[in-house]
């Protein structure tokens, strides 16, 4: 029989049962921030365009969608998408109850929150095209695939890189 | 004895519903203007003449045919106005009107028009000033409702998405913003367009009411089987499994 080790991280997704306000979506990811053991964090969600996309209207701007500035655990960062799931990586267990107890604070509305398989392993043959040879495993699963341009926002100790110049 | 049109079976809130939807006897919740209406659909500026395709049928001396003598054309056709369309999409959760509905309402209320029905969405299209007619009957009944159907001509998903905080149904395009006040405000055309002002389009249904006032079967609202646990399904239900046997069996030509 084998011994699960307590460390080995998990993963975790938070379904809100409504589209997060970038007011609120702050408050949770600080909350979740805060909570700690992150290994890694996917915000995801329908795509807010900065201007109208197709139709008649072609080009107008979306102010609306514009300068969605939050700001987590001291970075800001601009959204671009409405956020309605959170996928994350834990690095063990332990932080699993603390991160249930940061959503039902954050969140004035239901949630659903489970645990499983979120984020692929190996490259994909989309991942191969975008990347190349992956030297860092930990950004498999943290881009839609479909996107034309590469939509990633690293946040880490040092800087803040936000990879999301598309204008559609 | 008068023929009374039988519309839709099931006496589930949702069939009755369902029924005044085609029958067109629908109530009245709010009054939007008319120049608030033009606005929205986008296609001419509010007061501006309606740009026509053809002479007024009147001029054109129209050949001899009995169906144009039996048949008065609509305001619209009568003086040559373009085909111009409304679309609405509304919401799963609740939503007024499912777009097969609004089209039944379509075909069979409003004259001269020509209703497609799409997944999440619905569009009529008719004569200029009949489809403006006709979407302001709509938009001022029970088949609308600011919050869960919107008029989308373009990116309209959002009906099949969880609801926005606010309670209003998700639009990448913004083309409605909820007031401080609790109304629910048009600042953008059905195409995405901004407004030069904000038009006012009413307070929201409460879920209450929404789940009232519903066309859609939920699960977790009025399913299609009528009473959970009953031993007898709604007619609903047996009237669409008898359609089902009929097409299945003979193709609707039982011989």
């Amino acid at each position: 029989m084998v011994t699960k080790s307590d460390t080995e991280s998990i993963q975790v997704e938070i379904v809100p049962n409504r589209y997060l306000m970038p007011a609120t979506a702050q408050s949770l990811l600080n909350e979740i921030y805060e909570n700690g053991g992150i290994i890694r964090i996917m915000i995801h969600g329908p795509n807010l365009p900065r201007s109208v996309p197709y139709g008649p209207g072609k080009g107008a701007p979306i102010e609306e969608n514009r300068n969605l500035l939050i700001e987590v655990g001291g970075q800001a960062f601009e959204l671009s998408v409405n956020v309605g799931r959170i996928r994350l990586e834990l690095e063990s267990e332990k932080y699993f109850d603390g991160l249930k107890a940061a959503c039902e604070r954050a969140l004035p509305f239901s949630f659903q929150i489970r645990r499983g398989k979120f984020f692929h392993t190996h490259p994909t043959l989309t991942d191969y095209a975008k990347f190349g040879k992956v030297e860092d495993t930990r950004i498999l699963g943290l881009i839609d695939p479909k996107a034309k341009k590469d939509r990633l926002a690293i946040l880490s100790e040092e800087k803040v890189t936000i990879n999301d110049k598309e204008e559609r | 004895m008068a023929y009374t049109p039988q519309y839709y079976p099931g006496s589930t809130s949702v069939g009755i519903n369902r029924r005044k939807h085609m029958s067109g006897n629908l109530e009245k919740l709010r009054d939007i203007s008319e120049a608030d209406i033009v606005a929205t659909m986008g296609h001419r500026a509010p007061g501006a003449d309606y740009a026509s395709t053809h002479p007024p049928l009147k001029e054109m001396g129209e050949p001899d045919c009995p169906i144009r003598q039996i048949v008065a054309p609509t305001p619209g056709a009568a003086a040559g106005d373009r085909v111009r369309y409304s679309q609405f999409s509304d919401s799963y959760y609740f939503g007024p009107s499912v777009p097969y509905w609004r089209s039944y309402y379509g075909s069979i209320n409003c004259k001269g028009c020509d209703p497609g029905t799409l997944s999440g969405r619905q569009i009529i299209e008719a004569r200029e000033r009949d489809i403006e007619a006709y979407t302001k009957k709509i938009m001022d009944s029970e088949m609308f409702d600011p919050a869960l159907a919107q008029m989308k001509g373009c990116t309209v998903h959002g009906h099949s998405l969880r609801l926005q905080e606010n309670g209003t149904m998700f639009d990448m395009l913004a083309r409605t913003e909820m007031g401080k006040d609790g109304n629910v405000y048009q600042v953008k055309d059905q195409v995405g367009i901004p407004l030069d002002k904000k038009l006012n389009l009413g307070k929201p249904m409460s879920e209450a009411e929404a789940k009232k006032r519903t066309t859609i079967f939920r699960v977790d609202g009025v399913s299609m089987h009528g009473k959970v646990g009953a031993r007898k399904y709604d007619e609903a239900v047996e009237a669409l499994h008898h359609m089902w046997e009929l097409r299945s069996k003979w193709g609707y030509r039982p011989e």
